[in-house]
């Protein structure tokens, strides 16, 4: 007979195995939170050359003068926007894909919807701040700005039908066909300027038709850190904006199983 | 330059910080509330509290 002396095969001390998932998941949780870190600390780095390049050291342009400053952050804020609701279009996507179905999906989306409609609002106001120098006014009924202002409400209206109570699965269901309807307007934004005529400038960054860029040497080089920047601190922004629907959900689940704890207790005393 | 540039640029990286930090102190604040809970409903002898963390400096 064998007796069990050690203290690592004494039954009571050996490892549950949700305990070493536990371990698993705060390890996990632990080099997630470095690599969003990371991702906040280079993109906050990348703003402040950004911001030091476009106003201090890039030339003014021939035609705009020192109004093309405005470029190192109109046009990323606008990209940001676009991949934020592209995100929260394939989550909501993949959320109704039965195989791929996870609240998880439901959460990424709703964090990137929200961030995008906070760079959709930034990406109105500095071109409308641009426009009063360049066009002789703040806002005009042009199809780019119409598009893009009606792609602000859109998300506005997505993200309130996020707040509407009910079952988690039906609101994410809900929520999901409302990101696959607004995200429409997406494509639309993007080609009105060619599809229509606009007093807003056609593609310059990089055109569609012919895949020709107009920004050349460092002016091409701080836009294109603006683009990187811009992207670091979107991906640490939905990273902090996912954990803490992440929370408010364990909050109301254990708040829930708390409750029932309680009435089952004073139910059987 | 004129006063359009620095308010566009003004305008975009407050605004930006302002939501950064509320999305930040609002994670905190709801990764606290959920330890708090947890931590009174462990010491309550509550189901729904076991095995849970207790919360950052208590």
């Amino acid at each position: 007979m064998t007796l069990l002396t050690t203290r690592q095969e004494t039954p009571d001390d050996a490892p549950r195995p949700d305990q070493d998932t536990r371990g698993q998941g705060q390890r996990a949780s632990r080099r997630a939170s470095h690599i969003l870190s990371a991702f906040g600390f280079f993109g906050f780095v990348g703003l402040c050359f950004t911001v030091w390049l476009g106003l201090w050291i890039t030339p003014p342009d021939e035609f705009m003068g020192n109004l093309v400053r405005l470029l190192y952050v109109h046009p990323p804020l606008a990209w940001v926007a676009f991949l934020a609701y592209g995100v929260a279009f394939l989550s909501s996507l993949a959320y109704l894909w039965p195989r791929t179905r996870s609240l998880v999906l439901d959460r990424l989306a709703g964090a990137s919807a929200e961030v995008g409609v906070v760079f959709t609002g930034l990406t109105l106001v500095t071109g409308s701040i641009w426009g009063r120098p360049t066009w002789g006014t703040y806002w005009t009924w042009d199809p780019l700005l119409t598009t893009t202002a009606l792609l602000f409400v859109l998300y506005l209206g997505y993200l309130a039908l996020r707040q509407v109570p009910g079952d988690a699965e039906v609101r994410a269901r809900r929520c999901a066909i409302g990101a696959l309807v607004a995200f429409i307007d997406v494509p639309i934004v993007y080609f009105s300027v060619i599809w229509w005529k606009s007093l807003h400038q056609a593609p310059t960054v990089l055109d569609p038709i012919n895949g020709k860029t107009y920004v050349h040497g460092s002016m091409a080089w701080t836009l294109l850190l603006g683009f990187v920047s811009f992207t670091l601190v979107y991906v640490w922004l939905v990273g902090h904006r996912y954990r803490l629907a992440e929370l408010r959900d364990r909050e109301d689940d254990e708040g829930l199983e708390a409750a029932i704890a309680e009435r089952r207790a004073e139910a059987n005393p | 330059m004129s006063g359009y540039i620095e308010a566009g640029y003004i305008i975009a990286f407050s605004v930006l910080g302002t939501y950064a930090t509320s999305v930040v102190v609002r994670e905190r604040a709801a990764g606290t509330r959920l330890r708090r809970r947890n931590y009174d409903a462990t010491r309550a002898g509550s189901p729904a509290g076991r095995d849970k963390d207790a919360p950052v400096g208590n």
